[in-house]
């Protein structure tokens, strides 16, 4: 049992851990320093792509591996590794390839202390927290851990895709702190909007002048209701005012990387208004993109679906049905259901792509942005719909400023109850400590995995 | 009793500074009875007690373990020296007090107070109650929107979390207001201002859409600007919609000079939705505040209407708001009289009056306990909340033994919802859910769960004898603690062993694996077994004898006389001419509903029970 006091000098500190505001001058400075070749300048990057329905083990796998069957696991002792280059990647993975000497596919990682989700679905936020999916979010989620440890003006963009319009946010995947779920803004003309509104012109940029006058009113009128009251009732309204002047202070940093701003800015073209799921998470794609290269932020969280059991269908790709009786083994339109999870997993892997096609396009320090940006692509449902989270399995793409070690591997982990087993923790871990916030754990330990060390890292993935 | 007496002082002055009395007085407490194995010489479990010095603020982690250990008797172990009562006690107000309140701030936690904190102040002077902050709970969140404008809002989304635990979900000192909580704040403010606002412009003209302000809508206009009079009735309105009052001169002025200030930058319209806005983030807005009227010892008048709106349901009631404001709420009967209006009028929706039992019994969980169809039954959850919901307003309208009908009532409302009988206009009793031949073949309807042959119109029911008592053999509470596979034997006992009978249970300690092992050979009770073994017995013994009668219902709910297991034999004959395995084959194996009720600090509680009636009568 701990003390929790908050005090306005603790809440600001955890403002200034949280948001980072202070640690990074204007994106232009930045650019100035990339082109001087200063290491130290070089930020590292996260991109989580949460996939609802599960990644089937079998879809990454390489030529002449045998498919798995009947949740039956590999049975290596040791971790084993195959050279992606000469290998023809998996048709559901093939738009991949062209990154394939960047690609780390990791089968063979478990994450069963997440157990417990909606329905035997979802793991929820135990996806990237790596704790029971029932309790909600119970502690902070690996990418805003990560948005603690690489700070940008705004700690971390969340995006999605919901099949419900009118659900504009999804509070189910990402957490900042214990109970304080993180929403993915679900919208992506909300999300264009909250991103770039100080460089939109016209009545955007007057809504944006204005919510920062708005932010600086709010911090003062909160100021002066605090006079009749002392201790925790005082500090509650501490919070509120420390929120107003975060905001308020962000306000001011955006107005700083405008051109940077401008430069990313994607077009506000139809698919942002429209409500089919290919046009909204390709618009929500560009979006996080923008924001990344903008230098708004350094981690990004975009979920497709995701959370609950809140599935989506894809019209557009030729599977008119929900995700959900799609993993009852439902197909549709001639295709099986198998079928239609390839064609899902496909679309999505075109996303991620073109993702960091766009990356690599960017000369950053020595390199390309791709080369500061790791992207890491996992479902929220494990290895399947109903998942048993034996395997999870984990495709990672791009760099750390060459903290991890190149890429073009597919590693295979020694299964579940193997004594050289590694979790999602494990994982969560390495990027942790490849981030430069080593940590002894992560999330809840597995119960079952008495003899696995689940406290390190992954030493097969840091150079 | 030096440390008593110590300890006493510091509560009566309510002081939480640590005095060097009582660090000695603590020191000797820790010396005499915790450092033989705690101390200098052996560091038992890792842990040190020699050297605290009181300062919870760096030592809280180690208090927190003393804290725990002393209130739950845990320690010192049995053989050794045990303080007496009022040292234990003294020593748990003292940590809990310097803890700032912590258990008080979980209010599921509750039954960790010491008594002597909650009920044992000093007699004396009353000191005034220090002011307090309730930030408006998620519903009632929803509820201000709706008092602010009419109709749907488009874009307005929840921005606040409710206490993810079961149990007390609003309570003051959980709930603050974040930078994402702000963040979700300021959209909604802009999308309930551009609501207030909606207006088109025909001709040149502007007219309000929909449930627009007609006030707000007058300052739409592009090519006008707007008087100060028109600019200060806006303010006016916005303030008595959000807030239940007019603003103050002061408060007028400051949101003229920021609409000066916004409309400077450009953009009229835009100018006066901010500053409208800007009414709707204040922090009296989100916050229902209790500074009290020092004068009185009591709440003002505004505070009062707006406690009593909040404490009944999730809307500013209209009436009693008006009150304050015209001086009409300042004596206990004008109060009571609202209160009784309010309770009377059907228009004045009071969701809270649930609120408690929902709460304090969990069954509203039902619905999030994710099962497979079964195959011979409707499975309808959130029916069965209705129906537990239907049962405890009977019995709050009888008013008579309130928690003991609750608990012990052979009555039960068995698939029912209320429709308006289209010719009569009169409400009426109806089945709730109806099977449907297609999509519940072969599944029995709903109230054959309650015993019933056929659905009835008279309701309550009086169910079977020996069948459900109370709201513990209800479905939806049956349902809410039960797992997605199986019943829920620990989590109900501590349902029992906290909510019930006033008790305490340690959490889980960390790195315990409390996982019922999943072999479908062995009924519940039976695997369950592995609790009694010494280290988890010892917190285990608290619960595990309270949950068991509820064996004698399945995880549906159904009240069952067997529980069903899967047989090893049979299931390996059970091939086809291949022998392909066809699939679990399963036995009833015999049921025991025994249990036992310990250590409720009450003898005539204590002892066997057969089932879970008798648990309960």
């Amino acid at each position: 049992m701990n003390t929790i006091r908050i005090t306005r000098r603790h809440a600001l500190q955890g403002i200034t851990l949280g948001a980072g505001a202070t640690l990074l001058g204007p994106i232009l400075t930045q650019l100035a320093a990339h082109a001087a070749g200063a290491p130290s300048a070089v930020r590292q990057r996260f991109v989580f792509v949460v996939q609802s329905n599960g990644i089937n083990p079998n879809h990454l796998l390489l030529p002449g591996m045998a498919p798995r069957r009947n949740n039956e696991l590999p049975k290596n002792e040791v971790v084993e590794e195959t050279r992606l280059a000469g290998q023809e990647l998996a048709a559901p993975i093939a738009a991949l390839a062209p990154f394939k000497d960047r690609l780390t596919i990791i089968q063979g990682l478990s994450g069963r202390s997440a157990e417990g989700g909606t329905g035997g679905h979802s793991t929820n936020h135990g996806a990237l927290g790596c704790y029971p999916g029932s309790q909600g979010p119970m502690a902070q989620t690996i990418d805003c851990a990560l948005g603690e440890a690489s700070p940008g003006i705004i700690p971390n963009v969340g995006l999605g895709i919901l099949s419900r319009l009118e659900n504009t946010l999804n509070y189910q995947i990402s957490a900042s702190a214990p109970g304080k779920a993180l929403p993915l803004q679900c919208s992506p003309e909300q999300a264009f909007k909250n991103l770039f509104a100080s460089v939109t012109g016209g009545a955007s940029r007057h809504d944006f002048d204005n919510r920062t006058n708005l932010l600086d009113f709010m911090a003062d009128d909160v100021r002066r209701s605090r006079g009749a009251l002392v201790g925790e009732e005082r500090a509650k309204l501490d919070q509120y005012l420390a929120a107003f002047e975060t905001l308020h202070a962000r306000q001011g940093k955006i107005e700083r990387i405008q051109p940077a701003l401008s430069a990313a800015m994607p077009k506000l073209d139809a698919k942002f208004q429209k409500p089919t799921e290919v046009n909204r998470l390709e618009a929500q794609f560009e979006t996080g993109t923008a924001a990344l290269i903008a230098g708004l932020t350094n981690v990004l969280t975009i979920a497709s679906g995701g959370g609950g059991q809140q599935y989506l269908s894809w019209p557009d790709l030729g599977i008119p049905i929900d995700g959900h009786e799609n993993g009852h083994g439902k197909g549709v339109e001639g295709k099986t259901a198998e079928e239609c999870f390839i064609i899902v997993r496909q679309y999505h892997c075109k996303l991620i792509a073109a993702l960091a096609t766009r990356l690599q396009s960017i000369r950053e320090g020595g390199g390309t942005m791709l080369d500061n940006t790791l992207i890491v692509y996992l479902s929220d449902s494990g290895e399947g719909h109903h998942p048993r989270l034996r395997e999870w399995p984990v495709i990672l793409l791009g760099g750390l400023a060459g903290k991890l070690k190149p890429g073009g591997r597919y590693l295979q982990m020694p299964p579940y109850l193997a004594k050289k087993h590694r979790t999602l923790s494990n994982l969560y871990l390495t990027l942790l400590q490849a981030a430069g916030k080593a940590r002894d754990k992560f999330g809840h330990p597995d119960l079952g995995l008495r003899d696995v060390d689940q406290s390190g890292i992954i030493s097969e993935l840091l150079a | 009793m030096k440390l008593v007496a110590s300890i006493a002082l510091a509560l009566a002055s309510l002081a939480s500074a640590v005095t060097p009395g009582e660090t000695a007085a603590l020191q000797k407490f820790l010396g005499d009875f915790c450092t033989k194995c705690h101390g200098p010489d052996k560091q038992k479990g890792d842990i040190r007690l020699d050297g605290l010095t009181g300062d919870v603020e760096k030592e809280g982690e180690r208090w927190g373990v003393v804290l725990d250990q002393i209130r739950d008797g845990e320690m010192p172990p049995k053989k050794e020296k045990q303080p007496d009562a009022a040292q234990r006690n003294a020593v748990v107000t003292w940590i809990s007090m310097q803890m700032g309140g912590h258990a008080q701030r979980r209010p599921n936690q509750g039954n960790l107070v010491p008594h002597e904190l909650l009920f044992g102040r000093p007699a004396g002077a009353v000191a005034p109650p220090a002011p307090r902050l309730w930030r408006l709970s998620p519903d009632a969140y929803l509820g201000f929107v709706s008092d602010v404008q009419k109709g749907r809002v488009p874009g307005v989304v929840q921005p606040f979390t409710a206490n993810p635990e079961r149990g007390i979900k609003d309570y003051a000192k959980l709930a603050v207001i974040d930078e994402p909580s702000v963040e979700v704040l300021a959209r909604n403010a802009a999308a309930i201002v551009e609501a207030q606002c909606a207006h088109e412009i025909v001709d040149g003209k502007v007219r309000g859409k929909n449930d627009a302000r007609r006030e707000f809508v007058e300052l739409m206009d592009p090519a006008a600007t707007p008087t100060r009079a028109q600019l200060e009735k806006a303010v006016q309105l916005q303030f008595r919609v959000a807030l239940a009052r007019g603003a103050e001169a002061d408060e007028v002025a400051r949101l003229l000079a920021f609409y000066d200030k916004c409309a400077k930058a450009g953009g009229g319209p835009g100018a006066v939705k901010t500053m409208l806005s800007a009414v709707l983030l204040r922090a009296d807005a989100m916050f229902r505040q209790e500074l009290g009227d020092p004068a009185r010892q009591q709440l003002t008048p505004r505070e009062t209407a707006a406690a009593i709106s909040l404490a009944l349901g999730n809307n500013r009631e209209q009436k009693i708001s008006e009150a304050a404001e015209k001086g009409a709420l300042t004596t206990r009967e004008q109060v009571a009289g609202h209160v009784r209006r309010i309770l009377d009028d059907p228009k004045f929706k009071k969701p809270r009056v649930l609120g408690f039992f929902r709460e304090y019994f969990g069954y509203p969980n039902a619905p999030e306990v994710f099962k497979d169809k079964p195959k011979d039954l409707m499975h309808e959850p959130q029916q069965a909340v209705n129906d537990t919901e239907r049962l405890i307003l009977f019995i709050l309208e009888k008013d008579r033994d309130v928690l003991r009908e609750l608990l012990t009532t052979p009555l039960a409302f068995v698939n029912v919802t209320t429709k308006q009988n289209k010719q009569t206009r009169l409400d009426e009793v109806v089945r709730a859910i109806t099977p449907n031949a297609q999509n519940n073949k072969g599944q029995s309807p709903l109230e054959t769960l309650y015993g019933l042959e056929e659905w009835t119109a008279e309701q309550p029911v009086t169910l079977a004898k020996d069948t459900r008592l109370g709201i513990l053999m209800q479905p939806s509470w049956l349902i809410a603690w039960s797992g997605n596979f199986d019943n829920d034997i620990v989590r109900r006992a501590r349902f029992i062993r906290e909510r019930l009978l006033g008790g305490t249970v340690p959490d889980l300690p960390i790195g315990v694996a409390a996982q019922v092992p999943d072999d479908r050979h062995r009924t519940l009770r039976d695997r369950m077994q592995l609790t009694r073994a010494e280290a988890c017995w010892k917190c285990h013994q608290r619960m595990d004898d309270l949950g068991l009668p509820f064996e004698n219902f399945d995880h549906y709910g159904r009240l069952r006389s067997a529980e069903l297991v899967e047989d090893a034999g049979a299931t390996a004959a059970n091939v086809d001419k291949k022998g392909k395995p066809l699939g679990p084959v399963e036995r009833p194996a015999k049921l025991d509903t025994t249990g036992l009720i310990a250590a409720s600090g009450d003898a005539r509680l204590d002892g066997p029970v057969r089932d879970p009636r008798e648990l309960v009568l």
